[in-house]
């Protein structure tokens, strides 16, 4: 049983690790990439998939291959910004939820829900267009509206910090609020705090194609997966499968791979898994 | 975490699936009997963006089919008879006397006499916020004598007054009714709408008034859908005309073949002439104005001059469209000065003279520390003039100057409009374009209008002598003048007179020998001879 239980964790260790390094490859591979290898080229137009092109070209006879990658690499830059952001959001707010109480309380929780009552795409489209579109205007959506449900996680686990007896009794010693909020509940708060944060990546992801997809978000100029995805739907009916299939599988494993990355941090984390 | 996964890959396929989910299920094919010819067509979505009053301006680029205005253009670009027989203009050019035909009735059976002339003039010149197509204020007065004939006074000469009555459609002073005229107008035209669902069909039939020869096809369904779609049904057999952009030119699709017609239509790019700094308009509002490298002429000349609009043309629309380096030879007041380009070395000497010289080597010139360097927006969601503007930037690469082309929405371009670069559609019968195009009156005024801000005295007086003419031939004398004094300036790089391409069924014949050259009107134009075509 031990035995079984520790093969188990290092495999997952080598997968999580794994998986981080193909993200991270795609990440710097993408951030790193000279222009020209995506750039226009009009002697290559709409080559199918081959050698020199493994994901075939488009109609400007743009590499596909090298537009995916950098695509996702923006995509990865959007989604680690609105991450962090909202992560951090999120856990400002949840623990002044849960330690100040009283009106500081409802009111982010009335923002919460303010947030959770609206369509999330509806939102996300809203935002975008007041800040003109773009990368900033979507990334300042995503950003902004993934941090309610992460908040209401957090808020939870601090509400449970408090009425145990250690918070309690540093509380009477005469700690400050703030002192016992960093001291005693934000270690006990980082590990759900963490897995939230590597959860918030595929939805982030997701959303930023969803809407640029929809015409709501980068530019056409932008190398970005949703601008792929909605170009290739001209070229779909006549054939040129490899423009929406390939793109759309590489988002689909980042995604993927984002999400099990965090489901199995928290079976790792989660103390009640451990026995599994 | 089965679930969420699973959701997420639902996300993502729905993704892929979203723009090839939508299958037409509007293409009604009723009432096939042998005797009775029906077509569906689809010929983009502007017939279902206005609403179809003549009176605010529906099809009034020269293409209307169901109301029909008192002259119309003929395929050489001249005015001929239409619901007028003849017309003549006083000396003072002041006075223009229509006479009406006689044997003119409305789909609805009422006669067509002159009041319905007045009472159509009337209205749009008391609904002009309504209408911004035809320009009536000059138009004094209109007034019947007998029923056949009609008056108009000016208050003063306006030569492009009888642009007017080629485009305005006459409508029954009895019937009209504003809000059904949006939906289900009355007019004297060959067809009248039988059907009209908003956003998906326009279904019209023959009108059993109409004076002339009975069209062939009874009935014509216009269907609203994307352009992908409208592919896909075309490829399985569905529709009868189907236009598509260049990214579908190569294609084959058995039964159809594929039709390019002539248009009237330019693309060009305006290239700003001031340098940068601020200035007012007539209200007192600040704008900024200028843009630091297209306001030295070099650049701009280099351009015009030193790009291969073949080349482009190939590279962007499959080689769609003819070069142009003005407005088009079929329209008779357009500018025929047409000169060569693709002379590089020669563009390259005069950015050299003009102390533009590549010194660090990057392959982009520069000039006092300045980068010749700008962007170009390709506004709206149009992905012809996207590629267009990116095959010139290639293209202009050559000459050492770096063009980064830009996607905004329409809303975003005007707001620069003064400063950056846009891409531009220009294409009607009215030389009022040019006065739109090149007038220091308009410069900061209005949007899409001299968005270069070049201005000249002489362009001015010349286009004034143009509006005043008593005669067409003066007029058109006098724009080519306009014209030719301001592309001196080259404040517009034009790049391509556009093609419509269509693909028709092989039984159906269009008639391209009575098409007229297409004015701007993203494809819609083919149905300007509708009553002509013939389904074998």
């Amino acid at each position: 049983m031990m035995k079984k239980t520790l093969n188990r964790k290092i495999v997952i260790s080598i997968f999580i690790c794994l998986a981080f390094f193909y993200l991270i490859i795609i990440f710097l591979w993408g951030m790193f990439m000279n222009p020209a290898k995506y750039g226009v080229n009009y002697a290559d137009k709409l080559v199918g998939p081959c050698k020199e092109h493994l994901f075939g070209t488009d109609a400007m006879g743009r590499d596909m291959f090298n537009r995916c990658i950098k695509g996702l690499s923006n995509s990865l830059v959007i989604g680690l910004v609105a991450s962090v952001f909202s992560s951090v959001v999120a856990l400002i707010f949840g623990i002044a939820s849960a330690v100040l109480g009283g009106v500081t309380d409802k009111v982010i929780k009335l923002a919460v829900d303010l947030c959770m009552g609206l369509p999330h795409l509806v939102l996300l489209i809203l935002i975008s267009c007041m800040l003109g579109k773009g990368s900033l205007g979507i990334t300042f959506s995503v950003a902004l509206t993934h941090w309610p449900s992460l908040t209401r996680i957090v808020r939870q686990e601090v509400l449970q910090l408090r009425s145990s007896q250690y918070v309690k009794a540093a509380a009477r010693m005469g700690k400050s609020p703030f002192t016992i909020a960093v001291t005693h509940m934000l270690p006990h708060v980082i590990p759900a705090y963490l897995i939230g944060l590597v959860l918030l990546f595929p939805h982030a992801i997701m959303h930023e194609a969803s809407i640029t997809f929809l015409g709501f978000g980068l530019s056409k100029e932008v190398p970005a997966i949703g601008v792929i995805l909605s170009e290739s739907m001209n070229y779909i009916t006549t054939g040129k499968w490899w423009l929406a299939v390939f793109p759309g599988i590489m988002l689909l494993i980042v995604v993927i791979l984002f999400d099990l990355i965090g489901e199995t941090l928290k079976k790792l984390w989660n103390p009640e898994s451990g026995n599994e | 975490m089965k679930k969420k996964t699973t959701a997420l890959i639902t996300a993502t396929l729905m993704l892929l699936s979203v723009g090839c989910g939508k299958v037409a299920n509007n293409v009604s094919a009723s009432q096939n009997t042998d005797d009775y010819e029906s077509i569906n067509i689809y010929i983009g979505t502007t017939v279902f963006d206005n609403a179809m009053d003549p009176i605010k301006g529906f099809m009034s680029q020269g293409y209307p089919f169901i109301n029909e205005p008192l002259i119309q253009v003929n395929t050489d670009s001249e005015y001929t008879a239409c619901l007028a027989k003849d017309w003549e203009i006083s000396d003072d050019a002041l006075t223009y006397t229509f006479n009406l035909r006689d044997d003119v009735k409305f789909s609805d059976g009422s006669d067509f006499t002159a009041e319905d002339v007045v009472f159509t003039y009337e209205q749009v010149k008391a609904n002009q916020a309504n209408n911004s197509k035809a320009d009536l204020t000059h138009l004094e007065s209109v007034t019947a004598d007998g029923d056949y004939k009609v008056v108009f006074k000016l208050d003063e000469c306006y030569s492009p007054f009888l642009d007017i009555t080629s485009m305005l459609q006459i409508v029954p002073s009895d019937a009209y009714d504003s809000t059904t005229f949006d939906t289900m107008p009355i007019g004297t035209g060959a067809y009248k709408v039988a059907q009209y669902d908003a956003n998906q069909q326009i279904i019209v039939q023959v009108n059993e008034n109409y004076r002339g020869e009975k069209p062939d096809i009874e009935q014509v369904n216009f269907i609203k859908m994307d352009q992908d779609t409208a592919y896909s049904n075309a490829v399985s057999g569905q529709l009868d005309v189907v236009m598509v952009s260049s990214t579908y030119i190569n294609e084959k699709i058995e039964g159809m073949s594929l039709h390019k017609l002539e248009t009237m239509d330019v693309r060009n790019v305006s290239l700003p002439t001031l340098e940068p700094g601020t200035m007012k308009d007539s209200k007192g509002e600040e704008h900024k104005v200028g843009n630091a490298v297209t306001c030295d002429k070099a650049v701009r000349n280099a351009l015009a001059i030193g790009i291969n609009r073949q080349e482009i043309i190939n590279n962007a629309f499959n080689g769609e469209g003819r070069p142009a380096v003005n407005f088009t030879d079929n329209l008779p007041w357009a500018s025929t000065d047409d000169y060569e380009d693709n002379r590089a070395d020669e563009a390259k000497e005069l950015l050299e003279n003009a102390g533009w010289v590549d010194t660090d080597g990057d392959g982009i010139r520069e000039k006092d520390g300045l980068k010749c360097a700008f962007e170009i927006i390709a506004p709206g969601n149009d992905e012809d003039r996207y590629k267009l503007a990116t095959a010139l930037a290639e293209n202009a690469k050559d000459l050492g100057i770096e063009i980064s082309v830009r996607n905004d929405s329409w809303d975003a371009a005007v707001e620069e409009q003064n400063t950056t670069p846009i891409v531009w559609g220009w294409g009607q019968f009215s030389p009022t374009v040019l006065y739109k195009l090149f007038s220091s009156n308009m410069f900061l005024e209005e949007k899409y209008a001299n968005v270069s801000g070049y201005t000249s005295p002489e362009c001015d007086a010349a286009m004034d002598r143009a509006l005043s003419a008593s005669s067409s031939e003066e007029a058109y004398k006098a724009w080519k003048e306009a014209q030719a004094i301001c592309d001196a300036e080259y404040p517009y790089l034009y790049l391509v007179n556009i093609e419509h391409s269509y693909f028709v069924k092989d039984n159906l014949d269009i008639k391209e020998d009575t098409q007229i050259p297409h004015p701007h009107g993203h494809g819609t134009p083919i149905i300007c001879n509708l009553k002509d075509w013939v389904l074998n």
